[in-house]
């Protein structure tokens, strides 16, 4: 299956995935709406990507009671907007912190790839996020622990 | 001969056994459905309460989705004795039913109190389809409804009331609102917006009797004025339902909470028969005791975990996560795992102003229990509610981020990342496989 690889080290931070993807989700120009998410680290002068590995699990479709979320044709989980009832449980049951709730709409909304053309790929200008053949991983971790060592540390606010 | 699995009670872990047995034998066997009521989803009743949905929204199975499982429904039908020995249950029909294995998730009903009124006209409890229907027909727009209980139940039906119009006050005896759910300083924050947005509370009230007052309630108190209410709601907590049992030689638990103890293959003492959701007394997956877990993740993956086990794997559940979310007015109030629990180490902060709120909760490098709440608007720390549970549910190891979370409880995401919390959730599964599609009759396929 193809998905989302993250690559930090080439993030700019420049936020036009965030932007790309709030317009095609939820038809505005709003980072807070994006389903994917850039953090900054140490002080804004590295930054990482993050959004929905598609797991194996699916945690967030077999917790909807009402089966509004599915597996489209790119192989996502995809919620069905006329089906979901807006009860959040699907928050509360992926462990990613990769399911949305749009207070506008009352509806839960995730990354489903775009069906297939995902547009913050399309935006990326460093490649920093590709859409490719490859098996789903924990693309930030190594980086996030990196670059937060010296926060830890207390040699950097 | 095929195998006969017969499932008792149509609710979620009755209906994920289904799917699940069908997804996953390997030679077609007989399923025998037996339900009370026709299947339907009782976590989206309150928004058919609220009119956002149709009443045909809330079923789980229709007669064609089941006929497509080849699974014989018996509806509005309820199992009356189960003879383990022989393998047979008895109806209420007189008619009897022999199967291979058996599944118990007959599930819980609301509980009244023991009070003069709590059973009269005009008190309700909001629990069945059946039940949402009598609040639906009670509460017209500016009615006034007085809401006993102030826990969950009574939270996730709180916007509903008032979007149908109705003026409402939560009576509520302990101290504080929703006791099983938050902490004291949480629960102050949710009052307090609460009271903001028009819903008056009563904290600390004992009810002591519902009167009939020309027609409408008259709730009254052990101390303080009596309170007059056209429609009153009891959310005054469930009850399993495992009365029919009696007699049956399947072992009942006589601890807190009681249920069906079970193995982790959701087995029963009595080897071919497994219980699931509210009716079990399962693992619970941070602590490792066993204990009921009346909420709908557990019912739906000891469902799952049940079907597999009945279509022959040999399948064991790592046991479940105490969780809840709840949003009242747009504000999300949520809690995971051990949040109550004085031997660990606590660490939370406020943002008043704000409304937020974390606790975080730990045992050594790792994080046993978490309480979160923000405005539904601020949407980062709609993040946080996700990562939260996934720090609890991984149990990472978090030793490094301890100090950094003591002094910033609400910075979960540096932690959640660095602790390379993804890569360890990754590989788990409860099936053991990667999940399908659920063919609920209201899932169309997405082309």
């Amino acid at each position: 299956m193809k998905v989302l690889s993250l690559i930090p080290e080439r993030c700019t931070g420049c936020l036009r995935c965030e932007i790309a993807c709030s317009y095609v989700q939820t038809g505005t120009f709003q980072p807070s709406k994006s389903v994917i998410r850039v953090s900054p680290f140490e002080g804004h002068t590295s930054y990482a990507p993050y959004t929905c590995t598609q797991c194996a699990e699916g945690w967030c479709m077999t917790a909807c009671p009402v089966g509004a979320i599915a597996i489209n044709a790119a192989g996502a989980k995809d919620v069905i907007d006329d089906t979901c009832v807006g009860c959040k449980l699907c928050t509360i049951a992926c462990p990613y912190g990769t399911m949305f709730y749009d207070p506008d709409t009352l509806k839960a909304y995730k990354c489903n790839l775009c069906g297939g053309a995902p547009a913050c790929a399309e935006a990326c200008p460093t490649q920093a996020i590709v859409y490719v053949e490859a098996e789903t991983a924990d693309w930030v971790g190594s980086f996030a622990a990196e670059r937060t060592a010296r926060v830890l540390a207390g040699q950097v606010a | 001969m095929p195998r006969r699995h017969l499932i008792i009670g149509g609710g979620t872990a009755g209906l994920n056994a289904i799917r699940t047995i069908r997804d996953e034998e390997r030679e077609e066997s007989e399923i025998t459905l037996v339900s009370a009521e026709r299947p339907y989803s009782r976590m989206v009743l309150p928004y058919y309460l609220g009119a956002t949905i149709a009443e045909s929204h809330v079923y789980t199975a229709t007669p064609a989705s089941l006929a497509g499982w080849k699974v014989k429904a018996l509806l509005g039908r309820r199992v009356t004795g189960l003879d383990t020995g022989a393998s047979l249950a008895t109806l209420d029909d007189g008619s009897t039913v022999q199967y291979d294995d058996c599944l118990i998730a007959t599930g819980s009903r609301a509980a009244r109190p023991r009070i003069s009124g709590a059973d009269g006209p005009g008190v309700h409890s909001f629990w069945t389809l059946e039940e949402a229907r009598a609040v639906i027909a009670a509460v017209p727009a500016g009615s006034r409804v007085a809401m006993v209980g102030a826990g969950f139940i009574s939270f996730t039906i709180l916007n509903a009331i008032l979007a149908r119009g109705a003026r409402l006050t939560i009576v509520e005896v302990a101290p504080r609102i929703l006791p099983r759910m938050v902490d004291a300083e949480c629960a102050a924050l949710v009052e307090r917006w609460l009271r903001q947005h028009d819903v008056d509370i009563r904290v600390g009230a004992e009810l002591t009797a519902v009167e009939d007052e020309g027609g409408a309630r008259r709730l009254v108190f052990k101390e303080g004025e009596p309170l007059a209410a056209d429609a009153v709601i009891m959310a005054t907590g469930i009850r399993t339902n495992l009365e029919w049992l009696e007699g049956s030689g399947i072992e009942v638990s006589s601890a807190a909470g009681g249920g069906i103890p079970v193995d982790d293959y959701l087995r029963t003492s009595v080897r071919n028969v497994f219980a699931a959701g509210d009716v079990a007394r399962g693992r619970n997956r941070v602590s490792g005791e066993l204990e009921v877990h009346a909420i709908e993740p557990t019912a739906q993956e000891h469902g799952r975990v049940v079907g597999a086990n009945m279509a022959g794997r040999e399948l064991a559940y790592r046991g479940s996560l105490v969780m809840n979310i709840v949003e009242v007015c747009h504000l999300d109030v949520a809690s995971f795992g051990q949040w109550e629990d004085a031997a660990a180490e606590v660490y939370s902060a406020g943002q008043p102003l704000r409304f937020g709120y974390r606790k975080l909760l730990f045992h050594g490098p790792r994080l046993t229990g978490a309480i979160i709440c923000a405005r539904s608007a601020d949407i980062w720390a709609g993040n946080d509610v996700g990562m939260l549970k996934g720090l609890v549910h991984s149990g990472v190891d978090l030793s490094a981020w301890k100090a950094h979370l003591a002094r910033h409880p609400f910075d979960i995401k540096p932690a959640f990342m660095a602790a390379r919390t993804v890569g360890a959730l990754l590989p788990e599964t409860v099936l053991g496989r990667p999940s399908r599609s659920p063919q609920l009759p209201q899932s169309a396929v997405i082309a």
